[in-house]
């Protein structure tokens, strides 16, 4: 056989619902009346699943908890299946896990698909570049004819997700142990970004939400601070609000306004 | 090769569940070694944890999908990856592994055994060539531990991967704990197989503990290096002499300190098995 065929036997021996029989594997593979070639290969197929099993579980911890062993096995076989890894990051595998439980819910916990973006965001937070924050000095330096066509610049760890559940109740039950509570539908906006080293994220509420959307859109801080247009006190609330971005993290700088 | 690495002396596998201990303090090894697609994405705290040690100690960047023997191209990704990584450690070595592992552009995440054929071993040895033309410096293959063996292989592994060092000057990274565990499932001789190395290849020495599955032995790496793997590891010594040695600890990670100690007991065992002065377990700065 060439190095060709005996690649494209081993790659279906292992992966397909449907590997070759002993007679195939034999032709290729060596045994011996201990280990026959079919239960050699075998050991391979098993490791393959359940190493990208593992994968999935690193990245999605909260989850694989809420589905346990068993469950989690099962989800990994499907959606190995249609989603076999194309990257070489195992950790990429779990890339397309948010969209195939939309598509495929669970009638009981319909927001496991968004317990899942928020994982995934979460990682990606984890390992997006490295920039430092603005510190509270940022809006200071600004002449104060300056402020209202000013635009953020967001870090580049932070992430926005609009979901139509709100997972984030979700998986601080799972983080705590405790059993969960019925899904929160949405639709909810979660902020995810990085504190240092460490990943945190917060659901935030309806005007807080559109503020950051308008800032990750490029809108000049005017825009930005009008989100706040109905809240009591409009400019104390975008005053704490970016603030806490500030405090948080959440922005780099400040960019000229795009000219559109 | 070996001249390069001599001064490394014994090391263990930088880990996550290690990040804290390894930063609190020195380092209290030789040198680490660092999967090198851990650390390939643009930022956070490994990237960062592995910049901070590369400043305390010396490390060995060990790939584990570059999929050497496989037949896709090497992903122009992942080798710009490897080189930007490479580029901002400045490694005393890169490794990877003697296996395929990719099909049609798929990972299968495995290190999957090669048939030892001279088709194979030509096809090998151009991207290895592809590799270290890329790099610019020598790269070093591990031999995989395996559970299968090829009808159509017309060599043994180690004339295998003699062979592809003499072709391409590549190095070679001793895994004991693989010889023993291929050995036992295969049913060869492992101290064949370390007579028929070339010691002047062996850059460095892998140990790991393995796991008796009954009907044969998986390369597990979840537990402390098993007293025959010590034991072939006495023979390796005493046909290369003194190579950087590194435990590596994977699955059921223990405290720091277990993995430390183990390191320390292959130095031990390197000075008895040569009747040399125990190496100093103190971490050494790389001149600059």
């Amino acid at each position: 056989m060439t190095l060709a065929e005996t690649q494209a036997l081993f790659h279906e021996a292992i992966t397909s619902a449907a590997p070759p029989g002993p007679e195939r594997l034999r032709a290729c593979f060596a045994g011996s009346p201990g280990l026959p070639a079919e239960d050699r290969v075998a050991i391979y197929a098993g490791m393959y699943l359940a190493r990208l099993e593992d994968g999935l579980r690193q990245t999605f911890p909260a989850l694989a908890r809420q589905l346990g062993d068993q469950e989690l096995g099962a989800l990994a076989g499907d959606y190995l299946r249609r989603h076999p890894s194309h990257h070489h990051d195992i950790g990429q595998v779990g890339r397309r896990l948010g969209p195939f439980l939309r598509r495929h819910p669970d009638p009981a916990r319909p927001d496991l698909a968004d317990l899942a973006a928020l994982e995934w965001a979460r990682q990606a937070a984890f390992f997006a570049p490295d920039r430092t924050a603005a510190g509270p000095e940022l809006f200071a330096a600004l002449a104060p004819g300056d402020f209202a066509a000013a635009v953020l610049r967001l870090h580049p760890a932070l992430r926005r997700l609009e979901l139509p559940y709100d997972p984030a109740p979700l998986w601080r039950s799972l983080q705590d142990e405790v059993a969960p509570g019925p899904p929160v539908a949405g639709p909810a906006t979660v902020a995810i970004w990085r504190r240092g080293f460490e990943v945190a994220h917060a659901t935030l509420a309806g005007d807080e939400a559109e503020a950051l959307r308008r800032a990750a859109a490029g809108a000049p801080l005017a825009e930005v601070c009008a989100a706040f247009a109905e809240a009591p006190d409009p400019a104390a609330a975008a005053h704490r609000a970016l603030a806490s971005w500030l405090a948080e993290g959440w922005i780099a700088g400040l960019r000229r306004r795009r000219r559109r | 090769m070996t001249t390069l690495l001599h001064h490394l002396g014994h090391g263990i596998g930088l880990r996550t569940a290690h990040f804290a201990p390894l930063t609190a303090a020195p380092p209290p090894v030789g040198w680490l070694e660092a999967i090198s697609e851990n650390f390939m994405g643009p930022g956070g705290r490994p990237l960062a944890v592995l910049e901070r040690l590369r400043a305390e100690v010396p490390v060995v960047l060990h790939g584990v999908s570059l999929a050497i023997g496989s037949l896709d191209p090497i992903p122009a990704r992942y080798l710009a990856a490897l080189e930007r990584l490479v580029d901002r450690i400045e490694p005393a070595a890169v490794s990877d592994h003697l296996c395929w592992g990719t099909h049609r552009g798929q990972y299968l995440h495995d290190l999957l055994p090669l048939p030892y054929t001279e088709e194979a071993l030509a096809h090998v040895a151009g991207r290895v060539d592809q590799v270290q033309e890329r790099l610019g410096r020598p790269l070093l293959l591990e031999n995989p531990s395996a559970y299968l063996a090829y009808q159509d292989s017309t060599m043994p592994e180690w004339a295998f991967l003699s062979e592809l060092a003499r072709r391409t000057g590549c190095g070679l990274l001793l895994d004991v704990n693989n010889v023993f565990v291929s050995a036992h499932n295969l049913g060869f001789d492992p101290l064949t197989y370390l007579d028929g190395l070339p010691a002047a290849s062996v850059g460095y020495l892998h140990l790991a503990g393995h796991a008796d599955k009954g009907r044969y032995l998986l390369d597990s790496h979840d537990g402390a290096v098993p007293p025959p793997v010590w034991a072939l590891y006495r023979e390796a010594l005493r046909r290369l002499g003194a190579r950087p040695t590194l435990v590596e600890w994977d699955d059921a990670i223990p405290p720091l300190e277990v993995v430390v100690a183990e390191s320390r007991r292959a130095a031990a065992i390197e000075a008895e098995a040569l009747g040399t002065a125990e190496p100093q377990a103190a971490p050494r700065r790389l001149a600059s």
